[in-house]
């Protein structure tokens, strides 16, 4: 059993979204759909200004509030911790959706379920990264077991200076953390703006 | 400034067909809960109320099933097949399948000799339990959303009770007397919360209801309004309740799609 996460260096990402278009390719995400995205936003004023690249995508949050509302379980935690959606259980009815605090989920209307990132859990399984980890060319991206004290994610958190996640007051303790958001603010909110 | 490379998924999720289930919702639950009352006090208006109900919740699960993208997949049988108490969604499938067997036995019951046997009063126990949960259902599928602060617990009122203003003004139109004290009661609650609501939202929400919805919701607003002052005339009374409810559910799904701030 592992406690899959990721992370994300916002001091290395360069906004490029090889990322957001590697895992459009490996999962054939449908047009007007994203599991992946970049948002870019800048901070401050001359001289003093920032910008922030952050890429979000599903948190795989550790106490998610997309699966107690699924109504039929198609939502679920796998024992790595993993949030994924068993696509024969799901109606489609949007719940989960609707409690995403990430705009992480969409419907995909072709296959008539919800869909999200898996972590490429299918890579995983075969002992691949998620193509997003692989084709980071500023290696900005770590995947890895967070329970593991000798994985490579454990050991980098552990070093890591600033760790944030994204809307920590959720209380959905997400496991995708960014390390080092370039604002000594922390992660960048729409409030900041202006 | 923000932008994007690809956007996040903030598009609407729920469409004007999932606006109309919970308006239809409503008229089930609250029709439901009607027929259940009629049946346990041995109304004689009751068989009436039974074919409303059993024809209001079958229209409101053919457009959860027709609405849904996955209806060729008939993966709706895992509602069934699944315990997650902890889904709105899944209750309101159990509640509304408990009323409608519930409807279905009653109906039956005068031609299948088989089905004599089964007490009017049990199945009128039934039915108002499962119209206890269709009434409760909507507003719990809203309201568990803690990202969305547009659907605040305000929905666990504004649900039931506006559930209950529709079916009330139906029952008046059909001509039930007994209905029309109800709805002055309904009608006035619904006018309270409807009052109330602006002022339990946080800021960004109360702006985001006033810039996407201030008319319609003045409207329905107003519509109810008159509704409970009209005693006079409980057939105009009901119809405008009724569309002020109609109207105020249609906003609240479509209005409160919106994300708390914060990313
Ligand atoms: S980010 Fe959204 S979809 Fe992913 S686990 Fe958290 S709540 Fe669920
Ligand atoms: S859309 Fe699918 S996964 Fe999401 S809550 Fe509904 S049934 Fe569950």
């Amino acid at each position: 059993m592992a406690r899959l996460g990721m992370l994300i260096d916002l001091s290395a990402c360069v906004g490029c979204a090889a990322c957001a278009v590697a895992c459009k390719m490996e999962n054939q995400v449908p047009a007007g759909a994203n599991r992946l995205w970049i948002r870019e936003r800048e901070v401050g004023v001359f001289p003093d200004l920032t910008v922030e690249f952050r890429p979000e995508q599903c948190n795989h949050c550790e106490n998610p509030p997309c699966v107690p509302v699924c109504p039929t379980g198609a939502s679920y935690q796998t024992q790595d911790g993993l949030v994924q959606v068993d696509y024969n259980k799901c109606i489609a009815c949007g719940a989960c959706i609707a409690a995403c605090p990430y705009d992480a989920r969409y419907i995909d209307k072709k296959g008539g379920y919800a869909d999200k990132c898996t972590f490429c859990s299918h890579r995983v399984a075969k002992g691949q990264q998620p193509a997003c980890v692989e084709t980071c060319p500023t290696y900005a991206r770590i995947f890895g077991d967070l329970d593991d004290p000798n994985s490579e994610i454990s050991k980098t958190l552990e070093a890591a200076g600033r760790q944030d996640v994204l809307r920590p007051d959720m209380g959905t303790r997400p496991k995708v953390i960014y390390l080092n958001a370039p604002s000594k603010k922390g992660l960048t909110q729409e409030v900041m703006e202006s | 400034m923000t932008e994007f490379y690809g956007l996040p998924n903030t598009g609407e999720f729920w469409h004007w067909t999932n606006a109309l289930h919970f308006v239809l919702v409503g008229l089930a639950g609250g029709m439901a809960f009607l027929a259940a009352i009629l049946t346990l006090r041995q109304h004689p208006e009751r068989k009436r109320y039974w074919w409303l109900a059993g024809i209001l919740i079958a229209l409101d699960l053919f457009v959860l099933w027709a609405e849904s993208p996955a209806r060729w997949r008939f993966s709706h049988i895992w509602l069934f097949f699944s315990f997650e108490p902890g889904a709105p969604i899944w209750w309101g499938a159990w509640g509304l399948s408990a009323a409608m067997a519930a409807v279905a036995l009653l109906l039956l019951k005068q031609w299948v000799r088989l089905l004599e046997r089964i007490p009017e009063g049990v199945l009128g126990v039934v039915m108002l339990l499962g119209s206890l949960v269709v009434l409760a259902y909507p507003g719990f599928a809203l309201a568990v959303n803690t990202t969305r602060p547009l659907w605040n617990s305000m929905m666990l009122a504004i649900f039931p009770i506006t559930a209950l203003l529709m079916v009330l003004a139906i029952a008046i139109l059909l001509g039930s007397t007994w209905a029309k004290r109800w709805e002055v009661w309904a009608a006035a609650l619904s006018l309270g919360l409807l009052l109330a609501y602006p002022f339990t939202l946080q800021e960004a929400a109360r702006e985001h209801l006033f810039r996407e919805g201030l008319v319609g919701y003045a409207l329905a607003g107003l519509l109810i309004a008159v509704a409970a002052l009209l005693f006079r005339n409980p057939r105009w009374a009901a119809a405008l309740g009724l569309a002020g409810a109609v109207g105020l559910r249609w906003l609240l799904v479509m209005v409160g799609q919106f994300q708390s701030p914060g990313l």
